[in-house]
């Protein structure tokens, strides 16, 4: 079992590498927290989802673009994959589900893959269904995971139509559920026209959003 | 008052973007897939630029209908790609795009896959070249022709995935930049051609250049001189250089350096250094005119009458004084989008932009 002093320094580590995204350094200080018997679920917490964190602000302020953060993302998960699977499993309930996915006959998910990190660095459990995603999918995922939210992004409006079809089908399952949209042709005309709750213009923004709404269900 | 039209398309347009006396606001909402509708083909038989007869017939009858003043060889953005052997699969009712499940460079060892071909002899470039000129036979004296190139960095994000090809900016930036060489040549090489073949303008695109992707010093370091050389080429053919650019917070700054500087940037978001466009028009309005803003998806597809209307009033308000402005969508006009839309964005252009 690690010290007190050894975890601090193991999670300020983390933290500074993926800040400064180093995937080899997280890589090597996540296996270093394994064998010191450090708290896998502090070291992804504290340390990796600290630094992610960081990097959200960054990117919010334009000191950081979007390779940097994908980049900072590539250390983050590598770092998640060696202490994953050490995480006990009491205990850590996620903030909030999320089921997240980008719309039919649409292919571009770097949006969505910046979400997914930031999401699941802060917490979240998130369920991706990739890209070019079948409305039906959207559905069934959201019944079987209750997740509380659905995300849906799409980059082209002849792929974003399919959320004017697929919001009322969602809704009709599950009244609760929330849903954000996202992507270039998304503004807040097309969460008015399609029925959808809310919409973010960058991850950071989203995880924001998100938040705001799971207060709202969990006060339901 | 409704303009009366006292110029032809093409002298207007000239005179909007060297900041002359146009009779009115020129309007060209970025009508390019869509044309489609109006030529008889499929979204995919148009995209892949077989027919060129249709394509030209397709972009004249769309000009004629909606009352365009002027037309871009845009017709997607995996056409440089495909060219340069990308896979793109063509949906029958969807944009073209790469296969990324099966993408051309796989690791950065790849990046040396990419070899010089001729924009003139084959392909779907070829095809758009065609496309220009039968423009120019037909409409050349009367309207605007603006020719279309995908940058490099934004065609070689194509073939190697975005997300993937962003991170090898930083991680693997020698073989990014062997191969970006390679494409600058041709690149250049196809936007000279489309000049040649008749287009008034050439637009370089250059998405990556904002805050929406690429800070401004790896945004340089790997597009800046290779348009720079484009751009030069296309002003000494005598054709005007434009830029396209719908990303957020747009590098004007380093577009003006480093593209020719531009006539005009067609543009869906103001430059990085201004909070509003009223701000926008005031910094940068009298150095490059502007094309656009029209959001495509909230006003231009789901926009009612009335709200496409307002937009196109309180742009042409902004942007009209001292002219150097062209009314337009920010992005291309959605291909789904009601075609009616776009004869509204003329009707309120004609209507609002006399001087």
């Amino acid at each position: 079992m690690a010290s007190i002093e050894k975890e601090q320094e193991l999670i300020k580590g983390l933290k500074e590498a993926v800040i400064n995204y180093k995937a080899d350094d997280a890589k090597r200080l996540a296996e270093e927290a394994i064998k010191e018997g450090a708290d896998a679920y502090r070291m992804t917490m504290e340390g990796l989802a600290g630094g992610m964190e960081v990097v959200s602000e960054k990117f919010d302020n334009h000191e950081y673009f979007v390779p940097e953060t994908l980049l900072c993302a590539k250390a983050l998960y590598g770092a998640l994959d060696i202490l994953k699977p050490h995480i006990k499993s009491t205990g850590h309930e996620a903030k909030g589900q999320v089921v997240l996915g980008v719309m039919q006959g649409d292919v571009h998910d770097l949006g969505k893959n910046l979400i997914k990190a930031i999401f699941e660095s802060a917490g979240w459990s998130v369920h991706d269904l990739g890209r070019d995603v079948p409305i039906q999918k959207f559905v069934d995922e959201q019944l079987r995971t209750d997740s509380d939210i659905v995300m849906l992004s799409a980059m082209m409006t002849t792929s974003m139509v399919g959320m004017k079809k697929l919001i009322p089908r969602i809704k009709e399952k599950n009244p609760k559920v929330k849903i954000m949209i996202g992507g270039a042709p998304i503004s807040e005309k097309t969460v008015e026209e399609y029925g959808a709750d809310s919409t973010a213009d960058n991850a950071p923004n989203a995880l924001q959003e998100a938040m705001t709404m799971l207060e709202t269900l969990r006060g339901m | 008052m409704a303009s009366k039209d006292e110029m032809s398309s093409l002298a207007r347009v000239a005179a909007a973007l060297t900041y002359g006396e146009p009779d009115r606001v020129p309007v060209a909402p970025l009508v390019c897939g869509a044309s489609h509708r109006f030529s008889g083909l499929t979204y995919a038989d148009w995209s892949r630029c077989d027919d060129v007869e249709a394509m030209v017939h397709g972009h004249l009858d769309s000009i004629e209908f909606l009352g365009l003043d002027g037309v871009v060889a845009l017709v997607d953005l995996t056409v440089e790609a495909g060219d340069f052997g990308c896979e793109v699969i063509y949906p029958e009712m969807d944009t073209a795009h790469p296969n990324y499940d099966d993408p051309f460079i796989k690791g950065p060892e790849d990046y040396k896959k990419i070899k010089k071909i001729d924009p003139r002899k084959s392909g779907r470039m070829k095809g758009i070249i065609d496309m220009v000129a039968g423009l120019s036979k037909e409409i050349g004296q009367t309207h605007a022709i603006v020719g279309f190139v995908y940058g490099s960095l934004g065609t070689l994000s194509m073939m190697r995935g975005p997300e993937a090809f962003f991170m090898d900016l930083v991680e693997h930036p020698d073989e990014v930049k062997e191969a970006l060489a390679i494409m600058d040549e041709v690149l250049l090489d196809y936007a000279v051609a489309q000049a040649e073949a008749g287009a008034h303008g050439v637009c370089y695109d250059n998405l990556y250049a904002s805050q929406s992707i690429l800070s401004k010093d790896l945004w340089r370091e790997f597009e800046s001189e290779g348009m720079q050389k484009c751009c030069k080429a296309i002003g000494e053919t005598g054709a005007l250089v434009v830029h396209h650019n719908c990303g957020n917070g747009i590098y004007f700054d380093e577009l003006q350096e480093w593209g020719g500087p531009p006539h005009a940037i067609s543009h869906a978001y103001v430059a990085d250094d201004v909070d509003s466009w009223e701000e926008h028009k005031q910094k940068w309005g009298g150095q490059i005119a502007t094309i656009g803003w029209i959001p495509p998806g909230p006003v231009a597809m789901l926009g009612s009458q009335e709200e496409i209307e307002e937009e196109c009033q309180a742009e042409i308000e902004i942007f009209k004084e001292g002219a150097g402005f062209i009314l337009s969508t920010g992005c291309e006009y959605p291909p789904n989008a009601p075609l009616k839309h776009a004869k509204l964005i003329v009707e309120a252009g004609k209507k609002y932009g006399v001087y």
